[in-house]
């Protein structure tokens, strides 16, 4: 356990107790900067809340990802994902980078805000359709269950 | 749409459909020009608002899954038309995508489908 200083209080952290204050909560919009927490991607100052419950308005994102950098969290910019960069697969109607973001999500409910951008990932619709309300967005690019195998994605049903 | 595949991306012809209000998501349905009717998820009745009681039921088997479909009429938005549409609402629907089928979109729409390159084109039908 670590102790940190964070809007004047003093607060015990590791990641144990960062993951299982995380648990069965959907990320919310990412801006810019997020942190991976079991496989998920959330604004850094979320998981603070959640894991210490403070006010967001009384730190900044910075201050967030500095302590989760130090406990161990991968953190990183939104504007690295899914990138220009990578060589684009030829017949590919995205280049393979749609495939390539939507893979994370294998057997999971998702909105898509644009072709590569996975606004949230659920395990049911409705949580997906919850989180589309309450933040105020909109999935441009559908709504649907990431196959988890490809004979779903021929029409087969999951065994 | 590409789709991640256990060898390579899968491509499947799939667009975007408003049901009824739920402009913040449309559910991403597959073009199956070998579906009768257009097939929904049971749970998308409820989340727009649909009454299916007593609503005209029937047993039948989609890939493999027995599923009990429930007949009724929704306002689906294509392309950024929208029209009043016969859907069957299936439980269970443990697939990927909703489907759109003859009735219900095809007889609405020209589809045009290029997968060699990767497109997929729709226009409403002058009726429309």
């Amino acid at each position: 356990m670590s102790r940190f200083q964070v809007a004047h209080q003093l607060v015990d952290l590791d990641r144990e107790r960062i993951e299982k204050a995380l648990e069965g909560v959907l990320p919310e919009p990412i801006q810019e900067h997020y942190v991976v927490v079991r496989g998920r991607r959330y604004p850094p100052k979320q998981v603070i809340t959640c894991a210490t419950g403070l006010d967001r308005a009384d730190f900044t994102t910075h201050q967030a990802r500095r302590i989760l950098l130090r406990l161990g969290f991968t953190a990183s910019r939104v504007t690295s994902e899914v990138s220009d960069e990578t060589d684009p697969e030829v017949g590919l109607p995205h280049g393979g980078r749609q495939a390539a973001a939507l893979a994370p999500h294998a057997g999971r409910w998702i909105a898509l805000g644009a072709p590569t951008e996975v606004l949230v990932a659920a395990e049911t619709p409705q949580e997906v359709l919850g989180w589309l309300a309450r933040h105020g967005r909109r999935a441009e690019y559908g709504m649907f269950r990431v196959p988890a195998r490809d004979e779903e994605a021929e029409g087969a049903a999951p065994l | 749409m590409e789709l991640p595949g256990e060898r390579t991306p899968l491509i499947r012809p799939a667009i975007p459909v408003q049901v009824e209000d739920l402009a913040e998501a449309p559910q991403l349905c597959l073009v199956d020009t070998g579906a009768t009717t257009n097939r929904f998820a049971g749970w998308l009745a409820e989340a727009v608002g649909i009454d299916l009681s007593g609503a005209p039921e029937q047993e039948l088997v989609v890939g493999g899954v027995q599923a009990r479909a429930k007949l009724a009429r929704a306002d689906l938005t294509i392309a950024g038309t929208r029209y009043d549409a016969p859907v069957s609402f299936c439980d269970p629907w443990p697939f990927a995508f909703s489907l759109l089928g003859q009735e219900g979109f095809l007889r609405f729409f020209r589809v045009t489908v290029c997968a060699a390159d990767g497109w997929l084109d729709v226009t409403p039908e002058a009726e429309l």
